[in-house]
């Protein structure tokens, strides 16, 4: 079965082709990434003009790759939420019209799930499992007993892991998007400041507004007394933390679901301390780890198509008038 | 010919089938913020009324602004991607000369931007553009003319009206657009874009 995953919930257009939920076919990715960098930060109105400009191009570029026509495809999967509403309106226009000219089912992915079923086309997920996900503008931590059924356990109660990222960036003075920046800065720092540990209790929950201030007041009380930030420290210091408690909250939820299969998955799956750091705790605790290549950690068409097989699987359809949701729970 | 007539930036949401002349479905009615769900099942039945399937169509014709910027690019979206699917050619069309289209006379239409800004395009009785379709302050609206608006404004205005017939007639030999390149028309930057222009000005 041939899905034709669409994903535009942010800045990226991206639209792909996938089989059977587990093997890419086609994927193109148009990042918009350059332009919002201008600003600082991704401007919603400008991703929703960008996507427009785009959509049919990425879809005919991804079919041309394939080379595939749409009489090939069995479905269309769209991710309609959460996101920036206009953003994910455009993928979702574009999908059901699609599904209207070709009479094709339109299956309705959650992008959490996207991210999740992304490590599908790695390896095929087992089962049960605990993911993490964390990326700009999601932090969760989600409990699976089998494919497709998701039970989210944690989540953050204010920013997102790779917003905190990003504004702890800007403090340091690195351009957007800083996430990446810091991580490769904090390499060649030391643990030299003290920032605490956030939201250190028995949840699953995080909390990372709290330590992006701290970071801030810390580099605003540093330079009044006239003293210089030590850059690569700060970055090592705000990064320490960060990892030890998504770390820690993660093999916690793994004990007391005695739950042997970990996967990472979102933006920030990319960052190369979480990685080091869940390696090593995955060894030492012989937890199956599973993080994706970077590709497929960032936002992509083929995480939707992936997932759209498992949501086809279990009976998930959606008729013409599906609306975007900039807020959507997982079920 | 068969033709589909598509606008969803202004305050209605409009969907024509036109078959050798005759209309043979059309919808005008307010439906609020509802426009992105309400557009495709709209559309799925102009297509079952009229008694043909979306391969039958000959011609596209899609409002692309000014208007909502999220109402222009829903429409324009399936519009794109149908002409694109299709192969079919896809005119784009002012909402200005839509809200026009159904008066006989020379009228400005006039859309709220907010702020004390309007988009506003005038059109004679055969729908040239006679008054430049522009971004503007209301204040700088030409006067002595016959206004056509959805909102209200403190002079008096008329109430759009939508003659389908003649905005197709006007626009059905034009050059057709390759759907890839097919744009909205916002007639106004993003909010960021101004900042940072007036910014680099300064």
């Amino acid at each position: 079965m041939y899905i034709l995953g669409i994903e535009s919930s942010c800045d990226e257009t991206s639209v792909s082709i996938v089989k059977n939920g587990t093997k890419e076919i086609s994927t193109v990715i148009l990042s918009q990434m350059d332009v919002h960098a201008y600003y600082g930060g991704v401007v919603p109105e400008i991703a929703s003009r960008m996507h427009v400009e785009n959509i049919t191009i990425v879809i005919e570029e991804t079919l041309k790759k394939a080379k595939m026509t749409m009489d090939d495809i069995d479905a269309i999967a769209i991710a309609y939420g959460p996101g920036l509403i206009g953003s994910l309106l455009v993928g979702l226009m574009a999908a059901k019209t699609l599904s209207f000219i070709y009479n094709k089912p339109l299956i309705p992915v959650h992008h959490i799930a996207g991210h999740i079923y992304a490590n599908n086309l790695v390896k095929e997920l087992e089962f049960p499992l605990i993911a993490l996900v964390v990326s700009g503008g999601h932090t969760q931590l989600v409990y699976m007993k089998e494919n497709y059924n998701f039970k989210v356990i944690g989540s953050t109660l204010d920013d997102a892991v790779g917003e905190a990222y990003d504004k702890v960036a800007r403090v340091i003075g690195l351009p957007y998007p800083g996430g990446p920046l810091v991580d490769k800065l904090s390499k060649k720092g030391m643990d030299t400041y003290n920032l605490p540990l956030p939201l250190n209790d028995k949840s699953y929950n995080f909390s990372f507004s709290g330590l992006k201030s701290s970071v801030i007041n810390l580099s605003h009380n540093e330079r009044q007394r006239g003293n210089e930030i030590i850059k690569e420290n700060l970055a090592c210091s705000f990064q320490n933390r960060v990892v030890e408690i998504l770390t820690k909250k993660t093999m916690k939820a793994l004990k007391d679901y005695k739950v042997k299969n970990l996967i990472i998955a979102g933006g920030v799956a990319a960052n190369r301390g979480l990685r080091k750091s869940m390696e090593k705790e995955s060894e030492k605790n012989d937890i199956n780890l599973t993080i994706p290549e970077i590709k497929y950690c960032t936002d992509n068409g083929a995480m939707i198509a992936a997932a759209g097989y498992y949501a086809y699987l279990r009976g998930d359809r959606a008729d013409l008038d599906l609306n975007a949701k900039a807020t959507l729970e997982m079920k | 010919m068969k033709y589909l007539f598509v606008n969803s930036a202004t305050t209605n949401l409009e969907v024509a089938i036109l078959i050798d002349g005759k209309i043979t479905y059309l919808y005008d009615e307010n439906v609020g913020q509802n426009t992105s769900s309400k557009l495709m099942p709209t559309v799925e039945e102009a297509f079952k009324k009229s008694n043909i399937k979306p391969r039958d169509i000959d011609k596209v014709f899609v409002v692309n602004g000014p208007g909502s910027f999220t109402g222009i690019r829903v429409g324009l979206t399936v519009c794109k991607t149908l002409s694109w699917a299709l192969k079919i050619p896809v005119v784009p069309i002012s909402s200005l000369e839509v809200m026009a289209s159904g008066y006989d006379e020379n009228v400005i239409s006039l859309i709220d931007a907010r702020r004390g800004y309007v988009y506003a395009g005038g059109y004679d009785k055969d729908l040239n553009n006679i008054y430049k379709d522009r971004y503007t302050l209301l204040e700088n609206v030409e006067k002595n003319i016959k206004y056509v608006s959805y909102e209200s404004f403190s002079f008096s205005t008329a109430i759009p009206k939508l003659d389908v017939k003649k905005i197709i007639n006007k626009h059905k030999d034009e050059e057709e657009i390759n759907p890839h390149t097919l744009n909205p028309n916002y007639l106004k930057l993003t909010e960021a874009e101004e900042k940072r222009l007036n910014d680099k000005k300064s």
